[in-house]
């Protein structure tokens, strides 16, 4: 079997009779060829099948690390590439018979990796290419001379290195939750499943709860596919909120659910951070959407207690008996008022599961401003709530409000009867008024028909309404069936008072 | 966390200074004859309000007007109208864009029981052509994603329902934008068995509507390499007949309802059970509905009315959070889209008050009434919308699914309801 040898020193172009094999790593190298198999194609072999019929060569370290491999015999000097050697041979003018590169076929030649633990020291494993088999060398078996200067990367071949360079934080994707991606396909997969696997994984914490099975069903795929990306803080504080938020669809089931979710959302940090300094956000919902919930709903906690200096503000450039907020009288209802956590849920959102003595948190509250712009949902809520507080049935009582005698007025075709009950209302309109906002907001507040006596009116709409089973006595003062209370009695009779002059 | 209010005495915060109201010294007004206010609040009073102070107080006139307007009280209403025009504005903020909007139906409303004046001031039915109630349509859908979200919702839900079928008739009910129709073409032409014939029927009023969609679409189909074919019928709901529909043997048949079925309700219970049974007939493989998740259908002026302010409340929200206050846009979804859908609710009845919102659970009772079975809303089209969220880059949207049904929110308020039917035979 004719065998090569490659002297590191010297070449020689003509075939040299001489076989050497040698089998130490610094000396000449050694070529063993294949095993014959099938007559050998000119085609270019699929990767990892190296060319039976191919002339394997194994080359030193040294070898392949040196960078002069082409020798010229004359003069000696060495160049990288053979076709650099031959331009150069031909200066030196040589006659013609040396001139020829003599037999030499062009064999094809595959390479094997010197190192010995390497997989492609086997020649069944030899790579085809000697600029591969010198790259394989340097990337497995090398020293990584060469870093990126941005992320921390080092390579030991110098054009991995320089292609790394050109795309290195060039186009990078990151999600919100902070995950960073360098594909583009991968970044939107993420993305798709990060909020919806935040919030289903919210969900399945309060599904069993209060969602019907359905819901789970739909959620557990949601669980499987991408890991859950790390959700960031705001988040995981509003969904618990936020996913109590559908089951006010089902407004019957609400009572018990409400008071169920209050200790699903115990884990989540209770002060929203937003609601006492920035109110001002509310409006302006730009964090998460989580965020934004709880920032709208804290703020209209607020509100709810801030409304106290509003009105008394308002009240008192106006009318010469000024009124002042006071909270002790906060301390004297609260003390009648059984508290389910659910109450504290919407009195003070700071203390949103605990039953923390409110009237501290309402002191601190009064104190602060109300924004300057507030959606228009948020005023609606608000005004609701503002109105929802009876004052005083004997206010009403005062003015003798008679609801049975039928009204002189017109009535319109779809009204009928029910509205004849508003001809009495005259200016105390607001209480209804105000109820019906309430209920309109899915407030649901507790009023019981027998406690408000109002016309028909209420009658309708009974969903509007979260079935309360008592009455709930504000005022501790023992009413029976009362006419309903003239809550922002102070508007319209600021109406009367403004016009009537 | 509102809506925790439910079961929560919301009451007990801030009774203390209302409390003090009623000592206030206020004149008794007599039980039906109170004189009434003549001059306006000190006007110098009013304009240095804050906003959200101002707001406050538009709500409470807007309540009382309406309460003195379905009790026909117009001399109240008139006082509360000069009151509220003095804070409103259809260029301010979204609470005075609001009242602006709702004083306007208020003042229509209070003139019903004058038919000479209600006849030549209000007159019959939308003061705006159809075409410039398409052009609206097309900015709210525009400049609000609420309606893409739905479009994305309900062509998904045909899609699915249309998985093999070579032949495929979508009936559009009520067409208004061919939005939701590219959309179709698109998912459909990145099917992977390759594009069905689309066929599609448009049910218009208006022609320069229909031809709007129709070049539209066959531009788009033809990009897209879709055989599809236009069909348009001009005529409104009322009276649309099922066989002009020309739905063919062999095909499948999906119905698309935007905002439209409610239009139906108006005349009588009966009508839209006729119009579902008719479409039953046909066999639809699915039926899809958006409508506003809203009850504005309520007999009582005043029941509606709140729940209207709500719901447009929260509308005019997310437009003042998503378009400047000089957007013509804007205005012209405020005032020509929104606008008329107050304006007819509150100011009409009977027949002509055609926009008679109901939330899914009724319209749910409806169709199973009619023979449909609810087609849950699936878990893909709901990431498929999400994602769609996601790429819109908006804050405050939300989509919801409960019940098999997507909502379509703003904040917490959910503001249309996406469901889908199938015909149920012999089940």
């Amino acid at each position: 079997m004719p065998m090569e040898v490659e002297n590191s020193s010297a070449m020689t172009a003509s075939d040299s009779g001489s076989a050497e094999v040698s089998g130490s790593s610094s000396g000449p190298l050694l070529s063993v060829p294949l095993p014959t198999g099938p007559p050998a194609k000119k085609k270019r072999n699929l990767p990892g099948m190296p060319d039976p019929d191919a002339e394997v060569i194994a080359l030193s370290p040294k070898t392949l690390l040196a960078t002069n491999r082409f020798v010229c015999k004359i003069c000696n000097k060495g160049f990288q590439r053979d076709q650099n050697l031959q331009l150069h041979r031909r200066g030196h003018n040589l006659p013609w018979k040396l001139r020829q590169r003599t037999g030499k076929e062009p064999r094809k030649r595959v390479y094997v990796c010197p190192e010995a633990t390497c997989v492609h020291h086997d020649p069944s494993r030899a790579l085809g290419d000697l600029t591969g088999i010198k790259k394989h060398f340097f990337r497995k078996h090398g020293e990584k001379k060469w870093k990126c200067e941005k992320c921390s990367k080092r390579y030991a071949v110098q054009s991995d290195w320089k292609a790394h360079t050109k795309t290195c934080g060039t186009r990078e994707y990151r999600c919100d939750c902070g995950t960073l991606f360098s594909r583009r396909d991968s970044f939107i997969t993420h993305r798709a499943y990060c909020d919806a696997l935040a919030e289903e994984s919210a969900k399945v914490v309060v599904a069993p709860l209060s969602q019907p099975p359905k819901e789970e069903r739909i959620l557990v795929p949601v669980m499987s596919p991408p890991p859950p990306p790390p959700a960031c803080g705001g988040v995981e504080l509003a969904m618990p909120l936020q996913q109590v938020v559908p089951t006010e669809e089902e407004e019957a089931e609400n009572p018990p659910n409400v008071l169920q979710h209050p200790p699903v959302a115990a884990p989540a940090p209770p002060p929203p951070p937003p609601a006492p300094p920035t109110p001002i956000n509310r409006t302006r919902n730009t964090t998460t959407t989580g965020k934004s919930t709880s920032t709208l709903s804290a703020s209209s906690g607020t509100t709810t207690s801030t409304t106290p200096s509003l009105f008394a503000s308002l009240f008192t450039s106006v009318t010469p008996t000024g009124s002042t907020p006071q909270p002790t009288s906060y301390t004297d209802l609260i003390r009648h008022v059984p508290e389910p956590p659910a109450l504290c849920l919407s009195i003070s959102p700071t203390t949103s599961v605990f039953p923390q003595p409110p009237p501290t948190d309402r002191r601190s509250f009064t104190s602060s401003i109300p924004t300057q712009h507030m959606s228009a949902t948020a005023l609606l809520q608000k005004a609701a709530q503002m109105g929802a507080t009876s004052s005083g049935s004997s206010f009403l009582k005062g003015f003798g409000l008679d609801i049975s005698s039928p009204s002189a007025c017109e009535q319109h075709q779809d009204q009928g009867i029910r509205e004849s009950g508003f001809q009495q209302w005259g200016q105390q309109l607001e209480p209804d008024s105000v109820l019906l906002l309430s209920a309109g907001l899915g407030l649901g507040l507790h009023y019981d028909n027998s406690a408000m006596n109002l016309p028909d009116l209420m009658m309708g709409p009974s969903s509007f309404f979260v079935a309360k089973p008592a009455t709930v006595d504000f005022l501790g003062l023992g009413m029976g069936p009362t006419v309903g209370s003239p809550i922002g009695g102070g508007f319209p009779g600021l109406i009367q008072s403004g016009s009537a002059d | 966390m509102t809506q925790e209010e439910n079961g929560s005495s919301t009451s007990t915060t801030s009774s203390s200074p209302l409390q003090s109201f009623s000592q206030m010294p206020l004149s008794p007004p007599p039980a039906s004859t109170a004189p009434p206010p003549t001059s306006p609040l000190p006007s110098a009073y009013l304009q240095n309000l804050r906003s959200d102070e101002r707001g406050l107080y538009l709500i409470h006139f807007l309540l009382n007007c309406a309460n003195h307007v379905s009790a026909g009280r117009l001399d109240h209403v008139s006082t509360l109208l000069q009151h509220i025009s003095l804070l409103s504005s259809p260029d301010g903020d979204a609470m005075q864009r609001l009242s602006a909007a709702f004083s306007v139906a208020l003042a229509r409303r209070s003139l019903r029981p004058f038919p000479g004046l209600y006849q030549t001031l209000v007159g019959s039915g939308c003061s705006a052509s159809a075409p410039a109630v398409a052009a609206a349509r097309h900015d709210f859908v525009n400049l609000c994603p609420f309606l893409r979200l739905a479009f994305a919702a309900s062509n998904q839900a045909i899609v699915e329902a249309m998985e093999g079928e070579k032949l495929v008739h979508v009936i559009d009910l009520g067409a208004s934008d061919p939005t939701q129709w590219i959309e179709l073409l698109q998912l459909l032409a990145a099917r992977p068995e390759g594009p069905p014939h689309l066929r599609l029927t448009a049910v218009s009023e208006s022609k320069e509507v229909t031809n709007q969609i129709s070049v539209c679409l066959t531009k788009e189909a033809e990009r897209l390499d879709v055989p599809f074919q236009f069909n348009a019928i001009l005529t409104d709901l009322n009276s649309l007949d099922v066989e002009k529909l020309k739905v063919k043997t062999g095909e499948a048949l999906a119905v698309s309802s935007v905002l439209s079925l409610h239009l139906l309700l108006g005349n009588s219970n009966c009508q839209i059970e006729d119009f579902l049974n008719a479409l039953w007939n046909l066999a639809p493989k699915i039926m899809v509905v958006t409508e506003q998740e809203s009850n504005h259908n309520s007999p009582v002026l005043t029941e509606r009315f709140v729940e209207a302010l709500n719901y447009y409340a929260a509308v005019f929200d997310c437009l003042e959070l998503t378009a400047p206050r000089n957007s013509v846009e804007r205005a012209r979804v405020e005032r020509v889209l929104l606008g008329e859908e107050i304006k007819n609710m509150i100011a009409c009845e009977g027949a002509e008050r055609k926009e008679r919102h109901e939330r899914v659970e009724s319209w749910g009772k409806r169709m199973e009434a009619a023979g449909f079975g609810r087609v849950p809303m699936g878990y893909y089209g709901l990431l498929h919308v999400r994602r769609m969220l996601q790429g819109l880059n908006c804050d405050g949207y939300r989509v919801r699914e409960e019940k098999g049904c997507f909502f379509v929110c703003w904040q917490d308020r959910a503001l249309f309801s996406v469901s889908a039917w199938r015909c149920r035979r012999f089940d």
